[in-house]
């Protein structure tokens, strides 16, 4: 337990600093301008097209790729917990406190996201708005956690953890469609559950149930590739 | 009592390492480029081997947590922990040890107190060793301390206070096992002492013999004649005929060496058509390198003794 809290600090104390939140800051700022354009240009379809398209489609992944290179240091996932393996933690125990650190970090940056995107989207009293955030938001967690383990298991490829940037590009291509081609990668799982094209006809529970089975078997990948 | 081996080992720079320390201080002369800071790396279980293995007490550190926590070591390239202030990245790598003790009292013990509030981002590279030096030399009860070059860092943290805790750490059963590549340090830290040329790991014993022994090819069609009146002059250590008009003449000098064939040669009326040195193997220039680097470690100790006060 000790060894999960010590790679919770080291992630913790990677991922403080003052450009992360500017990063976040205008990402917030961008995302909700994007959603009073949606609004202006089709008021009813604009958090729709918000979610699927800027947030869940480009955002998201995006910064939690930039969240987990972070929590790694730049490098491969089982190399990125080296400095406190060396005074004796369990590498294991550390990379599964990186993950946590990456995972809740991804997913409150994903809630934040997506609320950005609906404040634009919604007229500021429309009655629907909390019934969309509620939903929404559910799906940014489990979303953010996903991407997060799923570019943590995809860093342990290439010397320096190259891996999750070709993880950030299949899922940008094969993720788009709809075939099984698109069932390992979560981009098309998501956007089922927003109401998009489901794939290889799978219904929203089954979606949540894939997700949630790409998510653990990137943890069981990543702890099962580490050595003690 | 702690020991540590090194199994047909090769790694980066390391060329089959074979070797085997026990509780003490030994010191391996040589420079990163022959391959130190890797032997550091690999003997704390930072590095998995490519071949061969490191075995602390018959276990792997690399694969092993528990070995790693009885290890304290000092890397060619330090940089602490990510924290605010270096009070903080000390603080976090004693929680990684288990270890209770206080940022400040580890400062504070190498006379570096000052360093507590300072930010981890602002120190030099030689800051960051000093303070690694420190948290490495704060281990209560280790099994290995290995420690790349650590007096490179005496100006900042007291000479003393690094020999001293050395040598507690040593009569406590540890290895400590040091990298140097200035003689004098070396002399400072250890009388056991091996060497690293290259990769190729070289004992005191392996290196000694390779010390001035210089071979010259020497072509004569009286072959048998020259070297029946080389074999009994006194410059000359030994002499092969290798068949044919072929001589190889051994001895400890090269000048005087073809000066002593020369003139027996003339002596008898011999005539040489051809006389060069033998190039020697690879192995044999870096062996002939560490000794004569042994031997300026062993005469910098030993000048280091006669001035000592009693």
């Amino acid at each position: 337990m000790n060894g999960v809290g010590i790679g919770l600090a080291l992630a913790r104390e990677r991922l403080q600093s003052a450009s992360a939140l500017l990063v976040l800051a205008l990402s917030l700022a961008g995302l909700f301008a994007i959603g009073v354009l949606e609004r202006q240009s089709d008021a009813a379809s604009a958090p729709d097209d918000a979610l699927r398209g800027a947030v869940f489609g480009i955002a998201l992944p995006l910064l939690v790729y930039l969240v987990s290179e972070r929590a790694c240091e730049g490098q491969r996932l089982d190399r990125s917990v080296d400095a406190v393996a060396r005074y004796g933690s369990d590498r294991r125990a550390a990379l599964l406190g990186v993950l946590l650190a990456s995972a809740l970090c991804s997913a409150l940056v994903s809630a934040l996201l997506t609320i950005a995107a609906l404040l634009g989207a919604h007229a500021p009293s429309a009655p629907s708005l909390l019934a969309d955030l509620r939903a929404s938001v559910g799906i940014a967690l489990l979303a953010g956690v996903v991407y997060a383990l799923y570019f943590g298991a995809s860093s342990l490829l290439g010397k320096r953890g190259g891996g999750r940037k070709w993880a950030l590009i299949v899922d940008f291509v094969l993720g788009a469609g709809a075939s099984a081609l698109a069932a390992p990668w979560p981009r098309g799982h998501l956007r089922n559950l927003l109401g998009g094209d489901p794939v290889v006809e799978l219904s929203q529970a089954n979606a949540w149930f894939a997700l949630g089975a790409i998510g653990l078997a990137c943890l069981l990948l990543s702890a099962l590739r580490t050595p003690e | 009592m702690s020991e540590l081996r090194f199994e047909a080992l090769n790694h980066a720079e390391l060329t089959n390492v074979s070797a085997s320390f026990t509780a003490g201080t030994q010191v391996v002369i040589g420079s990163e480029r022959d391959g130190t800071g890797t032997l550091i790396q690999l003997a704390a279980g930072l590095l998995r081997p490519a071949t061969g293995s490191v075995l602390l007490d018959g276990v792997a550190a690399w694969s092993n947590a528990a070995a790693r926590r009885r290890i304290a070591s000092l890397c060619a390239d330090e940089s602490l922990l990510p924290a605010r202030d270096v009070s903080g990245a000390i603080r976090l790598s004693l929680r990684a040890r288990g270890d209770a003790s206080s940022a400040l009292s580890v400062l504070d013990a190498a006379g570096l107190a000052h360093f507590a509030a300072r930010r981890v981002s602002q120190l030099s590279a030689r800051e960051s060793r000093a303070i690694a030096l420190c948290i490495a030399l704060s281990h209560r009860e280790p099994a290995l301390l290995a420690l790349h070059e650590p007096l490179s860092v005496v100006g900042l943290v007291a000479q003393d206070f690094v020999l001293q805790t050395l040598s507690r750490v040593a009569a406590a059963g540890a290895v400590v096992l040091c990298t140097e590549n200035r003689l004098e340090d070396a002399a400072r830290l250890s009388e056991r002492a091996s060497a690293l040329e290259r990769g190729l790991w070289l004992g005191s014993a392996q290196a000694r013999p390779a010390l001035g022994a210089v071979t010259l090819r020497v072509h004569t069609l009286e072959p048998r004649r020259l070297a029946a009146r080389l074999s009994e002059a006194p410059d000359i250590s030994g002499v092969e005929w290798t068949g044919g008009h072929e001589l190889l003449v051994h001895g400890s000098e090269l000048e005087r060496l073809a000066y002593s064939v020369v003139a027996n040669a003339r002596a008898e009326a011999i005539r040489i058509t051809a006389l060069k040195q033998d190039a020697p193997p690879l192995e044999a220039l870096a062996a002939a390198r560490a000794g004569l680097a042994q031997a300026c470690y062993e005469q910098a100790r030993s000048a280091g003794t006669a001035t000592r006060p009693s």
